[in-house]
């Protein structure tokens, strides 16, 4: 019902768009063309800073470089405009991709000042060199030549735009709702946890700069072809908080509300057209006003009053309960004497800054153990999760993984490897529903194959549809069906856990690394998370796991393994590990109430 | 998903139809063109920079035109019909300027006043051609010239003229011929020193120093220093009133003790108060209204100034206001044509104004000669030569 | 050689305006864990209302100065208590928010004062000093004066007083800090009033060696920002250093690069915090992933 509902609102208004020149004089024709275009504009830089996480002020130079490029290509090199148009794009596109370097060293604030910096470069070398026509510009650009419409028509000229910005603005939403836009979404919400499931953060942030500088230079090109004079002025640092200014109001996360955003501020803008300074003040205004209020911007209003309606509908109805959890359709295999080696940790050493917080460790983890790490606080535990899962680079020591030494590579390549994991702390995607948050795990597509969204769309949608199937199925195991629609942080903590480790899961590793799972659960939760570790152990999964619930410990895992001060100080059967005298000293005070009762050796 | 009914699809189909047909009939494409009008106000544009950097420039401009508007209107107007100035604000962007050329014709003015940017002049100038709308701009780039429209008109002479009446003072009356160059890369630093580089080549000679800055700069020890170095005799400015004024104090302050040269800026007294009064002594000025006492219409214009907007007349008001003279006497002269036909009035007026004398050619520029002053106790006066 | 020399000379004192800005972002950020991108918009307010009493009330320049330090510091109260609710929950919207302000404040200085600006002669009449041929002048001595004593001023309250070290704590954990009993909204105002006083004192310095104008505080609070980075955002003296070495690389790249001396700085810039992201004295933030 509601589908049938939007897809004749989408007719409705795409005819009353079609129709809108009609009732428009040449001045206002003008002034939607304008805006069309600053919502090309806003589609891009929603999709790098909303989408992709990534602070992006340089936004309003890419959009120059794609008017400079169709005026340099066909003003001085004399091609036709349409040429033209494609080589600048790619142009921006290039220069997209420079300016996205930056963003692999650093983020945020950081990345902000230094893309307003390019910025700035940009137009300070337009304003010099003698190709871009300096500080007067490029003037008498080519109208557009299309067989049978004159372009030069401002009315003709909205037909256009109107079809680019259609089809700019489907795939963007596109990419959103699919795999690419998931990982960069992942990303934008968590790197850390996004990296260790397989996503090729680096790749994904050039990505994010690339997106943006197609829709700067497409942007660009259709300047060029209505406005025909390109100036250095018209790029400046202004123009760049205006569009930032369209991406806040409307909602960065939202594409369509970073267009509404655009819509709205060009009008309010266009309102006060005769009052520019009572224009910049309401402006910032609204600015400062979503920001408080409404942070989400326009695009969230319609899903916080649906959200309303929905609290003040539901009232007493059931909210949505966890299921059991379904064991894997697999027979029970203990790990025999011959089980090869997975993970080797050899010799390996972290310092910071003179704190050894692991020194000289070595493990070995064969095919379907339960392995156990424990130690008191402080011992290095979390620590040597993050060598092993690659988020540390150790200072000395290998870690071999499958035979292979994968020592100090990035989290994703061994995510890829093989590796999965579960963070102390919890690292949920908090704005991607839980479904989602399995998806990204599910999606094994390399962000370097992302050319399929230009050239095999098709092909990428049929795989989105599958994945959705698995997700589904996933989250029906693991009892989260009615959880599917929801964002994570709406859910008990409990439920949270489940929802990690199912996404950790879903990722189909080798070797699942889960760091203090039981942390915060019930009596009845860790019973559930033994039942569910040693069925995932049973469908072929080796597991390493952190804990200080000594019970869980004991009777979950086969193999323990003692860390104390960075150092390891026993290893064996859990029996074996609790009588150790090194043992019992370090958790001397620590937890010594939950070990079992085992024959002990009191150290006088 | 596929539970669509046929109901959906059908009126989708008949609305999309229903578009084609609307589409097909005729190409959009109406103007609200109030223009018809023939008896109401006359409506001229005036388009400059109000806020931004240089809105001080569309400040002054805006006085001047008013003050010349309001003389016609309280005489009874033109042919008994009122002059109605409407004002617009470019924010010295060009592409906001070629929004209001649209609203500017969309909304029935006849003529336009301005800008006083060259950059955004050039933008608006192909849509004003287009739509024949005649333009008195305060711009003074070459590059004006070089657009080539009928419709486009300046109120004061190019960089050409300004430049080679001071080279030819500086150079052939004053024997300098060590001569450095301190220019921005502005549309109107470029402008300058394109062409004062081309008047002393064509004298034989060559700068002693050619430095550039950017517009924004605010240190210029380096230049400076550099300039220095070279000891030369004049200092030619080539920047905005703000930033010439800096530049002058930094110089002064660096121990240089030779004379600038330059051309409008120079004449402000923004650039004045910018660099301090003792700085700016002996400044070579370059401009075709060099003080409020050169004549006795600048003293009566000066005093009108003054009475209106209790502030002391300059050049950019000058410039403005005999733009609007000009302006008012071509609509009077023609009976208030349109147009190709005002354009063809305004080439045909011949206008003693506060600048010169105007005598527009075919390139639309109506000025071909300015004067030289000096700056002596803080005032500009004309130099004896 | 010369040129060399005067060039850093000429470096230095605008340096020392920029180290003024980058103290204020560092400060605020260091005490707040808030970027300000209001802060060069309230550097113009500072130098328009330092400006306004000593041309028109005809104070003396001192206190005009202390003035303008004193309403900019309510201005700062003002933008504090707006986004209050922002405070420690969201950083980039907070980011955004100031943007917003930003915005206002510079309509509202061309609303109150017009958009044309003004010349403040300087203070300190005083000729320039001459030493080995390079000439320095009194006033840009007076203002690398103030700057020095006002980062060991902010250094010692950071470090000192158990109000600077409140406000630090506030900036590492706030949850933290309110349950030792530290009020956070209020350290918060007094961080962001110190702040904007830092900015009133950096506009209220560089009128009489620029022009007023509403585009003052544009550049110099890029440079500023950028000035604050390369010295180690949150780090005192790091912002010193930081104005410093982007006063000289700017009179330096106009010297060598003529009209592409933005572009050039900007790039320097770029791969500067590529090599080092954290800056001189920063501390690490870049992450592994």
């Amino acid at each position: 019902m509601r589908y049938r509902l939007a897809l004749l609102a989408l007719a409705l208004l795409a005819v009353l768009l079609w129709l809108l020149p009609y009732g428009l004089d040449s001045y206002s024709i003008h002034v939607v063309n304008v805006i069309i275009i600053f919502a090309v504009l806003a589609v891009g830089l929603g999709l790098a800073m909303g989408i992709g996480g990534q602070v992006n002020l340089a936004q309003v130079a890419f959009f120059g470089v794609g008017a400079y490029a169709t005026a340099i290509l066909t003003t001085r090199s004399g091609l036709g405009f349409w040429f033209a148009a494609v080589l600048a794009v790619a142009v921006t596109m290039v220069v997209g991709l420079l300016v996205g370097l930056p963003a692999l060293r650093i983020q945020s604030h950081y990345l902000g000042i230094v893309t307003l910096g390019l910025a700035l470069a940009f137009t300070n070398w337009v304003t010099n060199a003698q190709i871009a026509g300096g500080a007067e510009g490029i003037s008498a650009i080519p109208v557009p030549s299309l067989p049978g419409v004159d372009l030069s028509s401002e009315y003709l000229y909205y037909y256009l735009e109107l079809i680019v910005f259609a089809v700019g603005l489907a795939f963007g939403l596109f990419v959103v709702r699919t795999g690419l836009g998931r990982r960069l979404r992942a990303m934008r919400d968590d790197s850390l946890a996004a990296g260790a499931l397989g996503a090729d953060v680096p790749a994904l942030r050039l990505t994010a700069f690339l997106l943006a500088s197609i829709y700067g230079g497409i942007g660009g090109v259709l300047y060029a072809g209505v406005i025909r004079y390109v100036a250095p002025e018209s790029f400046n640092i202004a123009n760049m908080f205006l569009l930032l200014a369209m991406v806040i109001i409307g909602g960065r996360q939202s594409l369509v509300g970073c267009v509404a955003g655009a819509v709205a501020l060009s009008v309010l803008r266009e309102a006060l057209v005769d009052h520019p300074t009572v224009a910049q003040i309401a402006y910032g205004a609204v600015v400062v006003l979503v920001v408080v209020f409404a942070p989400t911007g326009l695009a969230g209003v319609p899903v916080r009053l649906r959200a309303a309606i929905e609290r003040r509908r539901r009232g007493g109805a059931a909210a949505a309960r966890l299921q059991a959890f379904q064991r894997y359709d697999v027979e029970p295999v203990q790990p025999g004497e011959q089980a090869p080696v997975l993970l080797r940790v050899a010799s390996v050493s972290k310092h910071f800054r003179g704190l050894k917080a692991l020194d000289d460790v070595s493990l070995t983890v064969v095919t379907g153990e339960i392995r156990g790490v424990v130690g008191p606080n402080g011992s290095g535990k979390t620590t040597l999760f993050n060598v092993i899962s690659g988020l540390y680079r150790p200072t000395l020591g290998r870690v071999e993984f499958k035979g292979e030494d994968l020592t100090g590579k990035p989290p994703y390549r061994l995510a890829r490897a093989g590796m999965s994991r579960t963070f102390q702390n919890l690292r949920l995607f908090g704005d991607l529903t839980v479904r989602e948050n399995v998806l990204v795990a599910l999606d094994r597509s390399r962000t370097t194959e992302s050319w399929r969204y230009v050239l095999r769309p098709l092909s990428v949608r049929r795989r989105d549809q599958r994945l959705r199937a698995e997700a589904d199925g996933v989250l029906d195991q693991y009892g989260l069906t009615e959880f599917a629609g929801l964002p994570p942080r709406s859910l008990p903590y409990g439920t949270q856990r489940r929802v990690e480790i199912a996404r950790a899961v879903a990722a189909g590793p080798a070797l699942l690394l889960l760091d203090e799972p039981a942390a915060g659960l019930n009596g009845e939760e860790v019973r559930q998370l033994n039942e569910m570790v040693h069925s995932i152990r049973d469908s072929g999964v080796t597991v390493i796991i952190i804990e200080h619930n000594m019970g869980l410990v004991m009777t979950m895992c086969e193999q323990v393994t003692v860390l104390a001060s960075g150092r390891i100080i026993a290893e064996g059967t859990p029996a074996q590990v609790a009588a150790t005298p090194a043992v019992i000293e370090a958790y001397l005070g620590d937890s010594m109430s939950d070990l079992p009762p085992v024959p002990t050796e009191v150290n006088q | 998903m596929s539970r669509l009914r046929a109901a959906a699809p059908i009126s989708v189909l008949a609305a999309a139809l229903v578009a084609v047909l609307a589409t097909g009939c005729s190409a959009p494409g109406k103007d609200k063109g109030s223009s018809g009008d023939d008896t109401g106000p006359i409506k001229i544009a005036l388009a400059d920079a109000q806020s931004g950097q240089l809105s001080s420039l569309g400040a002054w401009e805006l006085k001047g035109v008013k003050l010349a508007v309001q003389e016609w209107n309280s005489k009874g107007g033109i042919n008994g019909r009122q002059i109605e100035l409407g004002v617009f604000d470019t924010q010295a962007d060009p592409t906001i300027g070629t929004t209001l050329a649209r609203k500017i014709a969309s909304e029935g003015y006849i003529a336009m006043l301005g800008t006083a940017e060259s950059a955004v002049t050039v933008a608006m100038a192909p849509i004003l051609k287009q739509e024949a709308i005649p333009n008195i701009t305060s711009g003074q780039s070459p590059g004006l010239v070089a657009v080539g429209s009928e419709f486009l008109f300046l109120n004061g002479p190019t960089s050409t003229t300004y430049d080679e009446t001071l080279a030819k003072y500086i150079v052939d009356s004053q024997g300098l011929k060590s001569i450095a160059m301190i220019t921005n890369n502005g549309s109107y630093g470029k402008g300058e020193h394109d062409a004062f580089l081309k008047a002393l080549g064509t004298r034989g000679v060559t700068p002693v120093a050619d430095q550039v800055v950017t517009t924004d700069q605010k240190d210029f020890s380096a230049a400076l220093t550099t300039i220095r170095q070279k000891n030369p005799k004049v200092i030619f400015l080539g920047a905005e009133e703000v930033e010439s004024g800096l530049i002058v104090k930094q110089a002064r302050d660096l121990g240089i003790t030779a004379p600038f040269a330059g051309a409008a800026p120079q004449g402000t007294p923004v650039f004045l108060n910018t660099a301090g009064a003792k700085n700016v002594e002996g400044t070579i000025v370059s401009s075709p209204y060099l003080s409020n006492d050169v004549s006795d219409a600048s003293k009566t214009f000066a005093a009108a100034y003054k009475t209106a907007y209790n502030e002391d007349a300059e050049l950019h008001g000058a410039k403005a206001y005999d733009g609007a003279q000009i302006m008012l006497t071509a609509l009077k002269n023609s009976n208030v044509a349109k147009g190709k036909d005002l354009a063809a009035a305004i080439r045909a007026t011949k206008y003693k104004g506060l600048l010169g004398d105007f005598a527009y050619d075919q390139t639309g520029v109506g000025i071909f000669a300015t004067s030289i002053g000096t700056i002596k106790g803080g005032k500009l006066t004309a130099a004896q030569s | 050689m010369q040129v060399f020399l005067q060039t850093v000379i000429g470096g230095v004192s605008l340096g020392a305006i920029y180290a003024l800005v980058a103290l204020g972002f560092s400060l605020v950020y260091r005490t707040m864990g808030l970027v300000n991108f209001a802060h060069g918009n309230v550097v113009t307010v500072g130098a328009y209302l330092a400006s306004t009493f000593y041309l028109s009330t005809k104070l003396p320049f001192a206190l005009a100065m202390v003035a303008a330090i004193v309403v900019t510091g309510v201005i700062g109260l003002v933008i504090e208590r707006v986004l209050r609710p922002l405070e420690n929950k969201d950083f980039d919207l907070m980011l955004i928010g100031t943007i917003g302000f930003g915005i206002v404040l510079d309509a509202l200085i061309i609303m109150i004062w017009g958009a044309t600006g003004r010349a403040v002669p300087s203070p300190v009449p005083a000729a320039p000093l001459q030493l080995l041929g390079l000439r320095i002048r009194t006033y840009d001595l007076v203002v690398l004066a103030i700057a020095a004593v006002a980062t060991v001023l902010l250094v010692l309250f950071l470090q000192r007083t158990k109000r600077g070290a409140a406000m630090q704590a506030v900036a590492m954990d706030h949850e933290a800090a309110t349950a030792v009993g530290i009020h956070v909204g209020r350290s918060n105002a007094i961080a962001f009033m110190i702040g904007a006083g830092l900015a009133a004192l950096a506009g209220g310095l560089v009128g009489p060696l620029l022009y007023v104008s509403p585009a003052l505080g544009g550049t110099l609070g890029i440079k500023g920002f950028a000035a604050a980075i390369l010295g180690g955002f949150g780090n005192i003296p790091g912002a010193i250093l930081g104005g410093i070495a982007i006063g000289i690389l700017d009179a330096y790249t106009a010297g060598h690069f003529q009209g592409y001396s933005e572009l050039v700085t900007f790039l320097v810039f770029t791969v500067v915090i590529m090599i080092r992201p954290t800056g001189i004295f920063g501390e690490r933030t870049v992450n592994r992933a």
